[in-house]
């Protein structure tokens, strides 16, 4: 006779546990094939075709003509550079200082609020309204730094219209407002550290220097990775402070690659270099995005 | 049940009555005064019954509505009829087909008696290939703003050449001795002004960038005696500071609103605050005059403005013409120069006693207003924006020679005439 049928089995219907889970991602993944997927290849398909909306709305296929433009263009390799010395500079800056950050806020004070919120806010606050602020900070003329300096009885700086002061503004401000996401991060990495190894490597009789090198920071690793995975590829994307500070000024001297794609596609209407510019910005931050998951994978092992 | 029929029939009567209300949607920016706009529109909708129009309210600045525009027009979406564009955009639309042309509503004869009513240089901004693509709504263009009361003190007339006002400055500024004062303030940061900026000069000089046939004209040596000219004003006349290339356009507003410049080139908003705003230092001190021209070039000025062009993706086009003919008539115009304080584009409304009532500035306007120019004209206009305003701000921020400056602009402008 017919046993009858555990009772999961019957509240499912047929459906294994495969087709179980595959039905309950489903939408989640036409969501992201959706509003992830699909534009990227788009992206990637419009790359290969000359449209200029300022010519008419017109496509012609010009396979990799677009690709050989970019990389005879001095100004993608102005921008390119740009964003690579942003990454290099303000990546490391951000953990470093971070790392401090989170430090600080995992001593055992007394009332905790106020050192969390310190730590919250730069990175509560939008990107574009920071870029704002230290516009301000960094004006020849009203800015506080000038004000400071010449306090100081140190001669006035043009920050924003002397390409190398200009550019060290933008990292410093970068590193300000990207810096408590790291530490962040690294705070909840810090806090599932027991006491419990640092009371045994007092008993060993390590210093706290040696606590630090030998205890923290291996077991902090997992958390700094995820830091520096995410702030990298945020880096290249870097966009909002160098537009709201410098608009890329003087001239063309702190243009960013995502400023550089905004303004070939959105100002110029040129959608197809633009497209062409974009793929390669997506291109660079998925390589360093596998380049980090392999180290993650290895960390693992 | 007898009741229940007429109901519905009533219904039926009032849902085809709607049926053939024309609805009509217009899009403006947030600082374009839609509460003017639509008291306007409230007068075409009581002369023209069966007609509702509601306003689409955009961003603040004309690069955040054209970013939305952008999405909505590549989209072919149909439901802004009628938009209000920047001057320089008109060509863009054009090429996009964005924009449905006005000579299909306007044969010949009657386009070139329209056109003679308005400002010249719309006549030049307005139409691409020989067709109209947009009407003007209202008038904007730069002034040279200046002191009144320091060009008194010591007994000067207001320049009629870049010369005069080199000297005028200096005489004033070594007599006043005060380290707050500056002499002229003119756009310099990264910003669409800073093209105007490059402009003034060129023109005084006699040149443009290009002809009215579409062909560049703009030489090396006018270029690099344009960017020279700018420099010069830091580092060898001395009357502007040495940032100039952080300067934008309202920073300069504020500035001399605190009584911090002897001349100004700004656009026509910088009056009304100079006159009105309760921090203003310089109420009644400030005169308007057209901006100056080098010996043998001529006077010529920056325009701006807004113009009224029709959605190609519209679906009632007639209806939308009927409109933009409505907005760009002297009526309107005139509405909007007492309500809006919005310069009028048509030389006869200036000369309205209502308006000069209510804006007594508005008759050293006219002499100004038609000395304007259009930037140059064309679909790829963002592009030679963007060449020279990065250039001329370089050479501003002294990170390039106005002779190398001068070489990027014409390599680019070059490759953009000639369609590469």
């Amino acid at each position: 006779m017919n046993k009858p049928a555990p009772k999961y089995r019957r509240s499912f219907g047929d459906l294994s546990e495969r087709a179980l889970g595959f039905w309950l991602l489903l939408p989640a993944a036409l969501l992201l094939g959706l509003i992830a997927l699909y534009p990227v290849l788009r992206l990637v398909y419009t790359s290969f075709f000359h449209l200029r909306l300022s010519e008419g709305p017109q496509a012609t296929f010009v396979g990799f003509a677009n690709y050989v433009q970019v990389f005879a263009d001095e100004r993608f390799w102005g921008a390119f550079w740009n964003t690579v010395k942003i990454v290099v500079i303000t990546v490391p800056g951000a953990l470093v200082v971070g790392l401090l950050l989170a430090l600080v806020a995992n001593l055992p004070f007394r009332i905790k609020w106020p050192v969390r919120l310190g730590l919250l806010l730069p990175w509560a606050l939008p990107l574009i309204f920071v870029g704002l602020i230290f516009q301000w900070f960094f004006d020849s003329q009203y800015g506080i730094v000038n004000d400071l300096l010449m306090r100081l009885g140190l001669p006035r700086e043009y920050w924003l219209i002397q390409p190398t002061l200009a550019f060290w503004a933008i990292c410093l401000t970068l590193i300000w407002k990207t810096s408590s996401f790291v530490a962040l991060i690294l705070l909840a990495g810090l806090q599932v550290i027991p006491t419990e190894l640092y009371e045994a490597a007092e008993v060993d009789g390590a210093s706290r220097w040696q606590g630090f090198w030998r205890v923290t920071l291996p077991l902090l690793t997992p958390a700094i990775l995820v830091a520096l995975i995410f702030r990298t590829i945020t880096a290249f994307q870097t966009f909002d402070i160098p537009y709201a500070m410098t608009r890329g000024g003087p001239g063309n001297s702190t243009e960013t690659l995502a400023m550089y794609i905004r303004t070939e596609s959105i100002d110029n209407l040129d959608v197809g270099y633009g497209s062409a510019l974009a793929v390669v910005l997506f291109v660079v931050s998925l390589v360093i995005t596998i380049i980090y998951l392999h180290y993650v994978r290895g960390g693992d092992e | 049940m007898k009741k229940l029929v007429w109901l519905m029939a009533g219904v039926l009567a009032a849902s085809l009555g709607m049926a053939q209300q024309t609805k009509l949607r217009v899009f403006v920016g947030g600082q374009q005064r839609p509460d003017v706009l639509r008291k306007i529109l409230d007068i075409y909708e009581k002369r023209n019954p069966g007609v509702k129009v509601d306003i689409e309210v955009g961003g603040a600045t004309s690069d955040q509505q054209q970013q939305y525009l952008t999405t909505v027009l590549a989209s072919r979406d149909p439901s802004i009829d009628v938009i209000l564009i920047d001057v320089i955009r008109p060509a863009q639309y054009a090429a996009a087909k964005w924009a449905d042309t006005l000579d299909k509503y306007l044969p010949g004869i009657s386009k070139v008696a329209l056109l003679k009513q308005y400002l010249p240089a719309y006549a030049e901004a307005d139409q691409i290939g020989g067709q109209l693509w947009a009407l003007p709504s209202f008038a904007d263009a730069q002034f040279l703003y200046y002191r009144k009361d320091l060009l008194e003190k010591y007994g000067l007339k207001p320049p009629k050449t870049w010369d005069e006002l080199v000297k005028e400055t200096q005489t004033i500024l070594a007599g006043e001795k005060n380290p707050n004062l500056n002499g002229l303030g003119y756009i310099g940061a990264k910003a669409e002004g800073t093209v105007c900026t490059f402009l003034l000069p060129v023109w005084a000089a006699g040149g443009d960038v290009a002809d009215t046939n579409g062909k560049l004209t703009l030489t090396e040596a006018q270029a690099q005696n344009a960017l020279q000219f700018w420099l010069d004003t830091m580092d060898k006349y001395k009357i502007s500071p040495p940032n100039m290339a952080e300067k934008a356009q309202d920073v300069v507003r504020q500035e001399m609103q605190q009584g911090r410049w002897v001349f100004g080139t700004l656009f026509g908003y910088a009056w009304a605050r100079f006159q009105n705003d309760a921090d203003s230092q310089v109420k009644g001190k400030i005169g308007v005059v057209p901006l100056p021209e080098f010996a043998g070039g001529r006077s010529a000025t920056c325009l701006g403005g807004w113009q009224w062009t029709i959605s190609n993706f519209s679906r009632d086009k007639a209806q939308a013409y009927k409109l933009v003919r409505f907005l760009s008539s002297a009526e309107v115009s005139k509405i909007l120069a007492i309500d809006a304080s919005n310069l009028p584009v048509l030389p006869s409304v200036y000369k309205d006693p209502d308006v000069l009532k209510a804006n007594p500035w508005f008759a050293d306007a006219l002499p100004v207003v038609l000395t304007a120019r259009a930037r140059p004209v064309s679909a790829r206009y963002p592009e030679i924006s963007d060449a020279i305003v990065s250039n001329t701000n370089a050479v501003l921020a002294r990170t390039k020679t106005p002779e190398q400056a001068a070489k990027d602009i014409l390599a680019k402008l070059q490759q953009i005439y000639a369609g590469k």
